[in-house]
Formats: structure tokens, C-alpha cells, sequence
């Protein structure tokens, strides 16, 4: 049966292992030049279904800045990556925000919550409150 | 108005926070900390994406998450800072002159002083593109800045020349807005930013990226029409018939970062032509006792975790040095030879473990070896390339018989 080759770069850590995997079958017969553990799961979940973790920012209303910067706390199926985008955008929160609020529950029916990345105080009259 | 104070860090970005921390726990009592911005942070407040900390905290960080993190623990210490307070002038004395709105121009007397003004973007000017000047041709952390602060797209069909890792990072975050990134365009025959940028902001979104090429010309009258790019040879020279016309509205500058040293020059401080930053010692304190310098000041690393290892380094020793004034040492040089582009620290002063941050002068993608002489002491790595730097640590307890400089050379295996 034929070997299927395949290449990735492991984006898990800033070391950046560059993986070979010999696949027969779609299973996976070698994987070779990953430095630790996670570079093997990394490659057996991008051979499923590759994940990322989004971050973006929402609109904001109320705070010195008119955006919030928001992430997803885990990764989501890379293929939902514009449709998670596209709800963000008609969203518009009021501030105060602390960091780690949870803005939106199981976005797009990922599973995954879209958190606040920073602490965003209330603005009143140029000063902050 | 005079301050005074036993170690001063200037400017609260990542490598000034975590100075200014450790400066803090290594036992300076009076640590003040200046950041011209309204708040602290420095950059890593538009850095919205994650990646950081990864070594430092093991935890995988945005970057506004990171400095929450460090200012938070910076808040529980007496650490004092000033907002809106830019440095104007630094002597070798350590005397600093700063103005801000509460209390005009005022001066600052300190035992010791940390740099942490990181780096600026090379702007159009720094590359020479011909053609006309519209609107739409943005350094890639300027439009860092509309998109993630502001709330404003730049374009919608966007070309990015030079493929340092910010103008990777907005080719991803352009995209995810919704406009179309026709193309990085490097003229290096390598890419500027990390493979894993690469990975994940071009490969993930089918973004091509071109080697060997540049932007020639910038064609648009009010706003940006297009630009034409062209192939380079092995010179850099555009090569004559190969020139493409591609409509865009907006141009992104991802072409380098200078160390911001107008400041460390003032001080008398020596920069190195290779870093643009101070000379400095393994303690990170420059030619001028008593001022230390870390972090993109004094080169632009590839990783926070890199930067706040500096700054580490840095206010630890600002504080020791604030205690003790320590007596002048001896120090040697630390050469970079074979295939050896950038080389930090550059002097050796018998303190501290030597921690080398090095660049390779091109991409080695075959094993190699950074030989450190003259000590005995090989290190193996299986590539190099300049778009990654290579961190080794050479500890204090083998250093210390050591006369001659020290040299680094990196040689196939
Ligand atoms: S395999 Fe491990 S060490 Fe290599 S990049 Fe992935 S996480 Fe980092």
C-alpha cells in the first residue's frame, strides 16, 4: 500500500518543530522531528479537523477605546474561524469589562466562550471612573 | 519639581514592567517607573493576538492578557509609576528630565536607570519605494493600532511588503475582517517573521508569499491604486521585465524595527552598529555605569519571553547597583565570527550566567554547531535561520578563568 507523506509545523510553542508523518490508510505509520509531546497531537488533530484559537476584538461602547480585545478560551475548528467573525460584528458592548468576563457563552455552538483579554474601566466626562 | 529614586525605568512596555518588578523584589525600595502612553503596557496592548508568555508562564497569552498579568503584579508592589510622562533628556549622571501635564518639566535624580524603550517601525522613508504619496500606505503596527484600538479597517485589498511577524499578524487580522490580502512580498530570499507566522497567518488563510520580491512602485493619486512589484536577484536589484501591476487600495510596511535610542544617545551611551542598541554586559548595564538597557532598546528579539528575560536581568541588577554602586569591573569583549549576523550581549563583565542571543548571518538548513571560544563548548542545532533567534547559556562557573574575548561561530557539521 502506498505511504502518504505529509509536512507540518507544529504552531503550538515558538520552537516551531518541523514534523514528517508518513501516513497509510489515513492512519499515521511514523511521525518524526517533534520535539515534545503536544507537536504529536497537534498533527493527529490537524489530520481530523485543524483548530485555532480566535482572537478579535468587539465594539465598545462607554471606554476610552472603541474596541475590546476578545479570544476564544480553547481552540475551534479552523473552518468556523469567519463564522464566529461574522457574529462578532453586530455585537456592541458597554463597558466596564474586566479581563477573563465572559462575553458570549458557547459562540457558534463551538463549545468554546469568547472571553475579554483586558480590564476596560468606564470613561465619564474624559475621566475614568 | 525633583524626584528622587534608586532605580528609574523608562518606559512600561514588557521589558520595562518586569524590570521595574524585579528591580522591586531584588530589594530597591524607591522604584519609579515613566511610560509616556496613557497607560501602561506598551505595545502589547494592540498585540491582541496570542502567543505570549508561552515560555515565561507556560501559559499561552494575548498580549493585553500578558500585561494585564504583569501590571497586576507590579500593582501589589510599591512600585510608582507616571503616566503621560515622556523622558526628555537622561545625563550619564543619571539625572533624567520628563514633563508630563501635572507637573510640567521636572527632574529625577536615581541611583540607577533601566532603558526600556523598546522600537520604533521603519517607515516608507527607510526604503525608498518611487512613485506617488496617497493615502493608504501604513506601517503594519500603525494599522495594529486602527484595527485593534480604534475600530477602524484600513483597506480592503491589502498588499503587505516585508514579512517581519507584525505585517504576518495583520495579514491574518485584515483577513479575518473581511478584507483580502493579495500578498506578503519579501525581498530577502528567507521570510522577515517566524515559521510558525508563517503556519498561521499565511498558510492558514492561503495568503501567498513571495520571496525575492519587492514593491517598485506605488501608483494612486488621492488613495493607493495599486503598487507594482517586481523580482529581485541576489543582489536586491529589481529585475528589469519582471514587474506586476497588482490593484490594491492599501500598502502595509512590514520592512524592520529600530531600537529607539535618541535618549540612550543623549547619555553618551555606545550603540553597536549591529543591534542599534547599547553596548551592554551580560548584567545588561551599558557603557555609562549605573544605566542598564534591555528588551528591543537594545535589540529587536523575536519573543516577549526573551524581552522580559532582559528586563529581568536588568532590574536586578539596577537594584544591585543602586545598593552597592558597584565598583568598576573588568570585562571582556564578546566577538560574533563565522556566520554570525547580530550577537547580544556584547561585553562579559564575570556577574552573571552569559545568556547569547544570536542571529545567523543567512539560513543554514543543514546541522551546524555554535562553537564558543575559547571555551571547549559546542552547542548542536539542526538549522538556523535570521528570522529566528538562538538563545544559549553559557553558565558563570566556566566563564571565570577566561582573559581573551569571547567568540561565537556557527560552522556546518
Ligand atoms: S512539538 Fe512541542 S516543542 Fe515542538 S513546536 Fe510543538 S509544542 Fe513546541
Amino acid at each position: 500500500m502506498d505511504i502518504e507523506k505529509k509536512h507540518f509545523t507544529c504552531v503550538i510553542c515558538p520552537i516551531g518543530c518541523e514534523i514528517d508523518v508518513e501516513l497509510q490508510d489515513s492512519n499515521v505509520v511514523s511521525i518524526e522531528g517533534s520535539k515534545c509531546a503536544k507537536g504529536k497531537e497537534f498533527v493527529s488533530q490537524e489530520l481530523k479537523e485543524p483548530m485555532r484559537i480566535l482572537t478579535t476584538t468587539i465594539r465598545m461602547k462607554g471606554a476610552k477605546w472603541a474596541m475590546l480585545p476578545v479570544r476564544t478560551d480553547k481552540p475551534i475548528p479552523k473552518r468556523l474561524l469567519f463564522m464566529v467573525m461574522k457574529e462578532l460584528q453586530n455585537i456592541e458592548l458597554k463597558a466596564p469589562v474586566q479581563m477573563s468576563d465572559v462575553i458570549i457563552r458557547d459562540i457558534a455552538g463551538t463549545g468554546a466562550n469568547i472571553l475579554a483579554t483586558r480590564n476596560m474601566k468606564k470613561e465619564r466626562e474624559g475621566k475614568s471612573v | 519639581m525633583r524626584m528622587e529614586a534608586d532605580v528609574t525605568v523608562i518606559g512600561s512596555g514588557p521589558a520595562g514592567l518586569v524590570a521595574a518588578l524585579h528591580a522591586y523584589e531584588s530589594g530597591a525600595k524607591h522604584v519609579l517607573l515613566l511610560e509616556r502612553e496613557e497607560e501602561l503596557g506598551g505595545i502589547l496592548k494592540q498585540c491582541i493576538h496570542n502567543g505570549f508568555g508561552l515560555e515565561q508562564f507556560k501559559i499561552d497569552y494575548t498580549g493585553p492578557e500578558y500585561a494585564e498579568r504583569l501590571i497586576e503584579e507590579m500593582e501589589r508592589t510599591d512600585v510608582r509609576y507616571l503616566l503621560n510622562t515622556m523622558v526628555i533628556a537622561l545625563s550619564p549622571d543619571r539625572i533624567i528630565t520628563a514633563v508630563n501635564p501635572d507637573s510640567g518639566v521636572f527632574k529625577v535624580k536615581s541611583r540607577s536607570v533601566v532603558l526600556a524603550m523598546g522600537c520604533r517601525e521603519r517607515p516608507r522613508g527607510g526604503i525608498n519605494i518611487p512613485g506617488t504619496r496617497p493615502a493608504g500606505v501604513y506601517t503594519a503596527g500603525v494599522a495594529q493600532r486602527f484595527v485593534n484600538i480604534d475600530g477602524y479597517l484600513p483597506g480592503k485589498e491589502v498588499v503587505v511588503l516585508g514579512s517581519g511577524d507584525i505585517g504576518l499578524i495583520m495579514a491574518r487580522r485584515l483577513t479575518l475582517e473581511g478584507a483580502q490580502v493579495k500578498g506578503v512580498y519579501e525581498i530577502m530570499n528567507y521570510p522577515g517573521g517566524l515559521k510558525r507566522n508563517i503556519v498561521q497567518c499565511l498558510n492558514d488563510f492561503s495568503i501567498p508569499l513571495y520571496l525575492s520580491h519587492t514593491v517598485t512602485e506605488i501608483r494612486g493619486n488621492e488613495r493607493v491604486e495599486g503598487v507594482v512589484v517586481s523580482r529581485v536577484d541576489e543582489k536586491m536589484q529589481p529585475i528589469a521585465g519582471s514587474e506586476q501591476f497588482i490593484a490594491c487600495d492599501t500598502l502595509l510596511l512590514s520592512v524592520g524595527l529600530i531600537p529607539e535610542n535618541e535618549l540612550s544617545k543623549g547619555a553618551g551611551i555606545k550603540l553597536s552598529p549591529t543591534t542599534n542598541g547599547p553596548i551592554t554586559t551580560e548584567t545588561m548595564e551599558t557603557a555609562v555605569p549605573g544605566i542598564f538597557s534591555c528588551g528591543n532598546v537594545s535589540t529587536v528579539f523575536d519573543l516577549v519571553d526573551y524581552v522580559a528575560e532582559t528586563g529581568m536581568t536588568a532590574g536586578r541588577n539596577a537594584a544591585r547597583f543602586a545598593k552597592a554602586s558597584k565598583k568598576e569591573g573588568k570585562s571582556i569583549e564578546v566577538i560574533a565570527g563565522e556566520n554570525v549576523r547580530m550577537l547580544f550581549p556584547q561585553r562579559y563583565s564575570f556577574e552573571d550566567d552569559l545568556i547569547l542571543f544570536i542571529r545567523c548571518a543567512k539560513p543554514i538548513e543543514r546541522p551546524l554547531r555554535i562553537d564558543i571560544s575559547p571555551l571547549d563548548m559546542h552547542f548542536k542545532r539542526l538549522y538556523a535561520r535570521p528570522n529566528e533567534m538562538i538563545r544559549v547559556k553559557v553558565l558563570k562557573d566556566r566563564l571565570k578563568d577566561i582573559t581573551e574575548p569571547i567568540e561565537v561561530n556557527i560552522t556546518e557539521r
